[in-house]
């Protein structure tokens, strides 16, 4: 499974519990805020303990409470991208790129600054300052960083939540082709009906009662005919899955 | 712009030009007096205030800063300075009553050592002060500035011994910083007032410098010309009364 | 600096003397201060640990004691019979009291206060969520404090350090009462125009003085404001 999510925190006075699991593809956070989306993307990542429980991303234990094991963020090989992308203010764009793949140890390196730059359109701002940057082109940064720390997964909180309408279209095209071509699994936390319906294989519903998963609306449009991906991604998935092979129970 | 306010307010306070310009309308005398007579002046306040009088309120400083808050103003009514110098440069600048001035304490000035000193040295010409010192330093009031330090080094002038201290010396900014030097141990000797030195258990006196060996140490006390306090005048006699020098004869002020 | 500083017209050699003793001791104070004031600023604006509050209160003392009573303790403590003056005596050979040593001591102390809460400033600002940021593209703790939390918290340093090197440069109060007034070892320029101040007649030094001094704190507070400023915009900036 590549998300098997059971966790309980406490935010200020919250209680936040999530139990779910699901098999990969895009897989929708959905709830009414303050449900609690947010902490469980960051628990996942290593930003906040959870109280109990355990985290398992394509069967690799991340957090553990009864075994104590908690790894730490930086060795979750998750990629973030963050409501409000969080590009660092005083480097370059090209720096924020390469950030995390510099960090990175060398076999997990599946993607290369060119390759991300030809994959988001991007490749004109890299000596810019992300101050200069509009709030599509921040975005598609944001996602080209995560992508360059060579991630076995992405964690996506809002990501279209500060753009405007026009730009919502592209950076959700980039969205669905990293779900499609390069078969990354995702988790993404939206409260907007249109967002889920277009982009989810599955649906976690977080409520007051629990959590509950049920099919998303794109399930079963990855056989459609209308998708060839082309050369150049499907070398990339190939990469990808070398580097972190998709477990035999997906 | 606040910041800029709190320093430049931090560095006329440094200054001191202002540092008492804020305590004046009490009913009693204002009194700007040396700091050297603290605890003799607070208690011929005590007593002139025993007798039935509004209390004097008496504001302590060098010397110096209090001759420059008169120049600036300070609502003072009564003068008390540790050398005739400062109380010329306020007579020249017309801040006094030249008729109410008169020269009614005097002192010593002492080599003093830490108590549990043994050393042993008596004044006289060409006294072996720098090689008692060997490496320590002479702690006394600041010689430019501090009337105490002043005296000192005009004595140890006269004496023929500055030239061989002057490097030595630790230059306090009043005599009773000189005299915890002493007192802690961090300096072998140090020149400070014989009242100073009679009320620290901590040090003891090696030698008094001779009378001959500088300008008398006297304290003149004068009407502040711009004074309007009626009991000031009154309080001023007191003082110079010989009930009033009794009181300071008792913290070891000579009278005059 | 220091032709500029001896060309000033009329500054007597024994006047340039006490200025460049005074760039000498407040250089000094800060070098000292700096690591000290980072560490204490951190513990303040990210550490959570009992005592806290007494932590900050101390930190803040010399700003709220008299001077001279600060310097006081120092003579207490660091003086050559002092305990700490005697370990530092016993380990290093290092005498404190009537040195410009002792100068640097009471001007670090003076400026610590204000130095750390220009960095705590500066560490409030910086942005939690960068941070978080870079833990999750594979940068350790240290790692993410040497490249995000120190590059956007430097503007905030450099105030304390200029705002810091203000404040030594105008110490009086715990110097004098500790290192004393000596010409050419810890007469630094305050205590130069306290020293000028008691002698009549001394008015045109005194301004001489005064006015290097005004100029030497106003020169370091335009520059700590344009850093704070410049700091301010580039919060601005990423919070967009």
């Amino acid at each position: 499974m590549p998300f098997d999510i059971d966790i309980a925190l406490t935010r200020g006075t919250a209680r936040i519990e999530a139990r779910f699991a699901v098999p990969g593809g895009l897989t929708a956070l959905f709830g009414t805020s303050g449900a609690g989306k947010t902490s469980v993307l960051g628990a996942i990542a290593g930003l906040i303990t959870p109280e109990r429980g355990s985290i398992r991303v394509n069967d690799e234990v991340l957090f553990d409470h009864s075994a104590r094991i908690d790894l730490k963020p930086e060795r979750r090989a998750c990629g973030y991208v963050f409501q409000d992308s969080r590009l660092f203010p005083h480097r370059t764009v090209r720096d924020n790129l390469l950030y995390g793949w510099r960090r990175a140890p060398t076999q997990r390196r599946w993607m290369a600054l060119e390759e991300a730059c030809e994959f988001l359109g991007i490749g004109h701002l890299l000596a810019r300052m992300p101050r200069t940057l509009s709030g599509g082109e921040m975005q598609r940064v944001a996602i080209g960083r995560a992508l360059l720390s060579g991630p076995r997964f992405l964690l996506m909180d809002e990501p279209l939540s500060s753009l405007d309408e026009d730009r919502r279209g592209g950076i959700m095209h980039v969205i669905e082709r990293i779900r499609d071509e390069l078969e990354l699994p995702i988790l993404y936390v939206s409260h907007d009906h249109r967002e889920v319906d277009r982009l989810a294989d599955h649906i976690v519903q977080m409520g007051p009662e629990g959590c509950t998963v049920r099919p998303g609306p794109a399930q079963g449009r990855k056989a459609g005919p209308d998708l060839t991906p082309s050369d150049a991604p499907l070398a990339l998935r190939a990469r990808l899955r070398s580097v972190h092979p998709t477990p035999t129970s997906a | 712009m606040n910041r800029f306010g709190r320093w430049l307010a931090a560095f006329t306070l440094t200054l001191g030009l202002v540092a008492n310009a804020g305590i004046a309308h009490a009913a009693g005398p204002l009194v700007l007096a040396a700091a050297s007579l603290r605890e003799s002046m607070t208690a011929a306040a005590d007593a002139w205030a025993a007798k039935g009088h509004e209390h004097p309120v008496v504001s302590f400083a060098a010397s110096s800063a209090l001759a420059r808050q008169i120049e600036a103003d300070a609502p003072a009514d009564i003068f008390v300075s540790a050398d005739e110098e400062w109380m010329n440069y306020l007579q020249q600048r017309k801040l006094i009553k030249p008729a109410t001035r008169k020269s009614f304490l005097a002192n010593d000035i002492v080599l003093i050592a830490p108590a549990n000193s043994p050393v042993k040295l008596a004044i006289r010409k060409g006294f072996p002060l720098a090689r008692t010192l060997g490496d320590g330093r002479l702690a006394m009031g600041d010689p430019n500035a501090v009337p105490a330090g002043r005296y000192g080094k005009q004595a140890l002038e006269n004496l023929g011994v500055w030239d061989s201290v002057a490097a030595k010396v630790a230059a306090a900014q009043n005599v009773r910083v000189a005299l915890a030097f002493v007192d802690r141990g961090e300096t072998p000797l140090g020149i400070v007032y014989a009242t100073d030195a009679k009320q620290d258990k901590g040090v003891r006196v090696v030698s008094v410098f001779p009378r001959s060996s500088h300008t008398p140490v006297t304290y003149p006390i004068a009407l502040v010309a711009k004074s309007t306090n009626r009991d000031a005048e009154a309080f001023r006699k007191f003082l110079i009364s010989k009930d009033g020098k009794a009181i300071f004869a008792r913290y070891g002020f000579g009278a005059l | 600096m220091s032709t500029i500083l001896s060309a000033l017209p009329g500054l007597s050699g024994e006047e340039w003397q006490v200025v460049a003793l005074s760039l000498k001791v407040s250089t000094v104070a800060i070098v000292l201060d700096l690591p000290l004031a980072f560490a204490l600023a951190w513990l303040l604006a990210r550490g959570r640990f009992p005592g806290k509050v007494l932590l900050d209160a101390i930190v803040h003392l010399p700003l709220v004691l008299p001077p001279v009573v600060t310097g006081w303790m120092l003579l207490l403590g660091f003086g050559s019979q002092g305990p700490f003056g005697k370990i530092l005596n016993d380990l290093f050979g290092l005498t404190l009291i009537f040195r410009w040593t002792g100068a640097a001591l009471a001007a670090a102390i003076m400026a610590l206060p204000l130095m750390v809460r220009a960095i705590r400033l500066s560490l409030d600002g910086v942005d939690r969520r960068l941070e978080n940021a870079a833990r999750t593209l594979g940068a350790g703790a240290w790692g993410t404090f040497a490249t995000i939390t120190l590059p956007l918290a430097l503007p905030g340093v450099m105030a304390a350090i200029v705002l810091g090197f203000a404040r030594s440069i105008g110490e009086f109060g715990a110097t004098i009462t500790f290192a004393s007034n000596i010409p050419g070892e810890t007469q630094t320029l305050p205590l130069a125009i306290y020293t000028a101040l008691q002698i009549p007649g001394s008015e045109s030094q005194v301004t001489r003085l005064a006015l290097i001094s005004v100029a030497l704190s106003l020169a370091a507070l335009v520059i700590s404001e344009v850093l704070t400023r410049r700091s301010g915009q580039g919060k601005a900036g990423h919070a967009i």
